[in-house]
Order: C-alpha cells, then structure tokens, then sequence
C-alpha cells in the first residue's frame, strides 16, 4: 500500500420527500469532528466527502458544506429518485472508486488513488442494505451499528493479519459497537492482510452509525466547500427493479401522541404474564402507551400468545435500537438503565424508575427511583392514582 | 377454488426453486438463556435454537412451497450442532434439500467471508434458484449484513424488509411489498417488481396468508410431509467442508478472507449522571402517594414544543 491508494472519508446521505434524514447530518458532525483531528494529527489533504444521489437533489448540496462537508459529490436522474439497492450501490461504488473525482477532492496523489479510506453510512432500513452491497463490491470490511469512533495508530498482534508478529498500523479507525444488552462495547477494526501468505488490503474501514447518537454540527454558513455533479454509467441490467408504489404508513404504535409512556425490561421475569397485566392497568390508569426495552423484544418470556405478540416486538423497544421518545412523563418499570435505553429516553421530562435495585445504571437517569419490586409498588401506585383522580378531574 | 383448471395445471407445471439461508442462534426464551452476573450473555450455558428471524424466512420458503410448489432447499454455515436449525427449519417447511457448510477454516469468519461460503453452497444446490430468503438479522449478531452480501456475491438483486410477496410463474417476476423505516420520518410500504432471480430478506412481522382451498388443502398436506421428512432429515442432508463445496480461492473465507476484527470487547463506562433522582422507599405508601402527585403534575402540564 502506498500512501495515495486509500484517501478521505466518503459519507453516503440519505433524503426523503426533499429533506436530509437527520443521521445524515449526525454523521456529518461525527466525519467533521474525526477529520479535524486528523488533518491536525496527520495530513491536511484528506476531506470529509458527502455523497448525495437522488432527483433534484442539487438544493441539498449547499447544506451538506454548511453541516461539515469539504465536498460534495452529487448524481442526479430521476432513475435515482428513490433507493433501489441495486442501481445505488452501482452508483456509490462507481463514485467511490472515481479517480477524477478523487482528484478534484485532492491533487495529492490522486493518480494513484483506488479507494476511500473511510465510509460512513446510516444503520437504517436504507444505510444498513446499502453499506452491506458496496462493501462486498467494493471488497472490503464493514462493522454495523456503531455509536462510537475514533482514529488512531494501533500496534496489532494476530495471528492472521500479522502472522502473530507485531506491527503497527496506522490511521485505523476504531469502530465501537454495543451489544444487545447495551453494557458491552465490542471495538471493530478493518485491517489489511500483513501476513505475507495471505497479504490483501481492506480499505475503505466503514461502519453504519446508528441514528440519534451523535451531535450534528450548527448550521454554519460561512463554512467553505465545493459541490461535484457525478454523471452514472448505469445499464438497463441496473434498473431491472421497478417502484410500482410508494405508501405512507402511520405506525402501529405512535408514541408521541402520548403524554405519559410506561415502559418494561427484564424486571418482569418472576411473573411475566401477571406483571405485563399490572402495567396494563397501571397504564391505563395514567393513560399512557407502553414500551419494551430491547432484549423484551427478543420474546425471553412465555406469556400468552395475545401478550407476546402485542408487546414483545421490536415496534415498541425504546432506544437507539428502536424509538426515542419524549413525553411529559416516562416511567421505566423494572429496566436497568442500557446505555441503548437512555439515549432513547433522555428528553423525557420527569422520569420516573421502579427498580429493586440501587445500583442499577437508570437511578442515575431518572428524577424519582422507586426502590422496590414492582409486584408490590404497582398495586399501590395504582390505588393511590385512583384515589388521586376525581380532585384532578374536579 | 380461486383457480380455473387450466390456471392449476399451468401453475404447477412451472417449477420455481427457493433456497433459504438460516441460523443457529442463542436461544432468548426463559428456561434456555442464561445471563452472567454484568448482564451479558452466557454463551456457553444458552441453548442453541433456530433463530427466529430465520424461522420467519423459512416461513416464507412455505409459502411458496404452498402457493407455487416451490422445491425448498435450506442452508447454514456452522459446527456440526448447527444441523439441529436444518432439522427444524425442515419441521417448518417441508424442506427438500438441507445443506450444513462445515469446515475448521470457516471458523472467525466476518459477515464478508460468510457470504463467500453461503453464495458457493446456493450455487451447488439442485436446481438454479429462483429465489434466496434469509431473515432481516441474527439475535446474537444483530448486523444484518450476511444476506445482502450474499445476495450481491450471487448477482441477485437484493429486496430487503420484505413483509408480503407475489410470484408471476408466466413472467417469472416477483412483487414485494417492503416496509422502511426512516428516523424522523413516517414508515414507507413500497411495493416493486423485479425479474426472477431475487434475494429477499424477510421483515420480522411476515405472516403468510393462505386464502384458497386448494392452498389450504396443500398447506395441510405439506404440514404433514414436514414432520415425517424432518423426523428423518439426515436423509435430505448434505454436509459439505471446504473442498467438498470447491471453494476456488481459500483466502476469502474463514480469517483470512475476514477484513474485520473484534479487537477487544470491554465495558461501556457508566456515563455521568444526567438527572439526579430522589430516591423512594417502595414500601413507603406516603412517599408513593407524593410520587403519585408529582406523576399527575408532569403529565397535565401544559407544553408547546
């Protein structure tokens, strides 16, 4: 590998109906902030590149530069539209191996330019088939549902990649990725082959970012760039998937037309069936919609059929892997408190916890911890709204 | 019967191959799942399952087991125990051809270097396929990369987030009905068409719907085929190791042929406290009754947002 093969960070954007999705605009941030400490630490010649596709995308670009892109690389054609997993991941392959465009990015070895050092993309319905397809085309490595990076130069020992000697590799970037339960940080890295009988490189490093973990950057629009217009080549083969339709559905649970959510976690075990029936009434007391958290949708417990699938599913986890919410009031009954969990919940304003435990990461979260088991707490709570209700309504 | 004699006979005169990819996951239900004291996954003590995002794909494959007469074939790469999602995928479908991807080198392999091995055993099943389904993602893994990658390394165009589909036998295309979801955005169902072959991953809420008599009627009769076989599914089973597979190139599976790796697993550090609670004695039911009015109070709040 010489120097000028792999150069800057390529972050595919996604739109719906003309506006930026809002991942698109936190990855941004994410790139911005990554590359200033890499231009410091390393080279001022790599750029934080946005890659747009769509029809009448042109309006976006202008943004994209003001959010924290040095380029903008655009294609525009109505078979572009809409994402179709196969023409885009022609598109965005093409674009990322263009060794013209790469060298309006950077003069600087753009003659021997092959690939993006990094991709970004979003963990969404689009983001996660999308990275998937182009890093299989593009022939390299990718770590999905990250919500923490950085870059630096790391010495590796392995077996593989470095026939157990130790080497150090430069610019990696450190992918981290949390697991189901939200407590375990599992740090990701894509790393060329060094080891002589199986030697390859893996560039671009990317990742898919999950939505709503990272700040975007405030609209600044004295921040300089330059937009390019990307013509694809694209055959009838690319286009054989027709849109027939495109329908918007509401979904099924629609938590922010509540002003009070009560959610459950893995606190219900004792008596799953008897203690979802608590917090339905407990619920419908302060008329509030009811949410899982993550491992509650991997459906641990037997409970009734009715139960399990009105409740056990992914439509109500709440979090990074699911829905942030923002009621008036939030109570999480029996849930520890995932790193996941809280992000979904933070904007709530008066959360209330009932945990048996003190110790559990979600005292720290909330305004109010009930200290005690929710078979017993619940009950009362109930009574005590019940008597409570008439003054209000009064 | 929905279907006029002539459509029958033609329908079923038109054969259509399905291969599903599936996978043996940790089993979350109570009973099978242990968890260590942090919280985490106890890996070695949890029982092993069909995963259940597999299972909604080889639900699919049923369908059109039922509706077209589709011939099934079902595919894993893992140990030798993985045999054991085969087995119950075929309970699920009646599957006519069961293939385990077993080898030593296989072993670390990233999303990348499974999809290698997955696409070489599709492309050994009898038949050419038609259509692959694999499930939206594993419960251990969660990345949900393995099919499209398999689906691009296959050629085949890639429909993700599947929730219902059609096939036309006459045109040898696919309709399909995909839900996305979007961040800030209302959810989208986007029907598309595509030529026959396709790759689809199967969205958890699939629920096949069999609406005619005649579907019924197989649907019944397949049920019962689907016991009988995979009571006895080592009959339909083959085992393949690297060779048997013919892998041209051995780099690009297992380790070597892994871009990625878990470079350390560590704890996420407990972020500083954002709010700081009031804490409730549970049993204290004047405490509660003051808890009580602090709920009612942020709830009736007035608010502009």
């Amino acid at each position: 590998m010489t120097e000028g093969n792999y150069r800057h960070l390529y972050v595919v954007m996604e739109h719906e109906e003309g506006k930026l999705i809002p991942v698109s605009l936190e990855m941004l941030g994410e790139a911005r902030r990554l590359m200033d400490k890499f231009n410091k630490t390393y080279s001022s010649e790599e750029k934080v590149v946005a890659i747009i596709l769509g029809h009448n995308v042109r309006e976006l670009c202008q943004d994209l530069i003001y959010y924290g892109a040095d380029y903008v690389i655009y294609a525009d054609s109505p078979e572009l539209e809409y994402v179709r997993n196969l023409t885009y991941t022609k598109v965005i392959s093409q674009i990322a191996c263009d060794k013209d465009l790469a060298k309006k990015v950077s003069e600087k070895y753009s003659d021997q330019f092959k690939k993006p050092r990094y991709m970004f993309f979003a963990a969404d319905s689009v983001g996660r088939h999308l990275s998937s397809t182009v890093l299989v085309e593009l022939e390299s490595g990718l770590a999905s549902d990250i919500n923490k990076l950085v870059v630096e130069d790391i010495e590796i020992t392995h077996q593989h990649k470095t026939n157990g000697k130790p080497i150090k590799y430069e610019k990696i970037l450190g992918m981290y990725r949390p697991d189901f339960s939200g407590f375990l940080w599992t740090l990701i890295l894509c790393l060329d082959n060094k080891n002589p009988s199986i030697e390859r490189e893996y560039h671009p490093q990317a990742c898919s970012i999950i939505p709503g973990v990272f700040e975007p950057l405030e609209n600044d629009t004295s921040r300089k760039g330059e937009i390019i217009e990307y013509h694809p080549k694209l055959e009838p083969q690319d286009l054989k998937v027709k849109i027939l339709s495109r329908k918007i559905v509401k979904s099924a649970i629609d938590f922010s037309r509540y002003k009070v959510i009560v959610s459950f976690g893995r606190g219900i075990k004792e008596s799953p069936e008897e203690n979802i029936k608590l917090i339905e009434e407990f619920a419908k007391e302060l008329d509030a919609a009811i949410g899982v958290s993550l491992p509650i949708s991997k459906k641990p417990y037997s409970v009734s059929e009715r139960r399990s699938s009105t409740y056990m599913i992914s439509d109500r986890v709440i979090g990074t892997s699911g829905k942030k919410v923002a009621p008036l009031l939030y109570v999480a009954v029996g849930i520890s408190g995932a790193m996941q969990h809280i992000a979904g919940i933070k904007e709530s304003d008066v959360v209330v916890a009932i945990n048996p435990d003190e110790n559990a990461p979600i005292k720290d979260e909330c305004d109010v911890f009930i200290k005690g088991r929710m078979e017993d707490v619940i009950p009362n709570l109930i009574e005590e709204l019940r008597k409570q209700q008439p003054k209000i309504r009064a | 019967m929905d279907l006029s004699k002539e459509d029958f006979n033609d329908t079923f005169q038109k054969s259509l191959n399905v291969a599903v990819i599936v996978k043996l996951e940790p089993d979350f239900s109570e009973g099978s799942v242990t968890y260590n004291p942090d919280g985490t996954l106890n890996r070695a003590e949890t029982k092993n399952t069909l995963g259940p995002h597999s299972a909604v794909a080889v639900n699919a494959a049923f369908y059109a087991k039922v509706k077209y007469d589709a011939r099934v074939a079902i595919s894993t790469m893992g140990p030798p125990i993985a045999e054991m999602a085969l087995q119950q995928a075929q309970l699920i479908s009646s599957a006519d051809e069961l293939h385990l991807y077993s080898d030593r080198i296989f072993g670390g392999a990233d999303t990348l270097a499974t999809a290698e091995v997955l696409k070489t055993g599709v492309q050994k099943m009898q038949g050419k396929m038609d259509i692959v389904f694999s499930g939206h993602r594993a419960s251990d893994g969660e990345t949900g990369q393995t099919g499209p990658q398999t689906a691009w390394k296959l050629g085949f165009p890639f429909l993700g987030d599947v929730i219902d589909y059609e096939i036309n036998l006459d045109t040898r295309s696919v309709k399909a009905k995909r839900l996305i979801t979007l961040q800030g955005f209302y959810d989208i169902i986007e029907e598309v068409e595509a030529p026959l072959p396709v790759f689809i991953t199967i969205h958890p809420s699939y629920r096949p719907l069999f609406k005619t008599v005649s579907e019924r009627l197989a649907f019944e009769k397949y049920q019962k085929e689907a016991k009988k076989r995979s009571s006895n599914y080592k009959q339909y089973l083959k085992i393949f190791n690297s060779e048997q597979l013919g892998l041209a190139d051995l780099s690009l599976v297992g380790l070597p042929g892994s871009p990625t790796i878990v470079y350390k697993v560590e704890r996420i550090p407990k972020g500083k406290a954002n709010r700081n609670a009031e804490v409730v004695d549970g049993t204290n039911s004047e405490a509660l009754r003051n808890v009580v009015l602090k709920m009612q109070e942020a709830r009736s709040r007035m608010v502009i947002r």
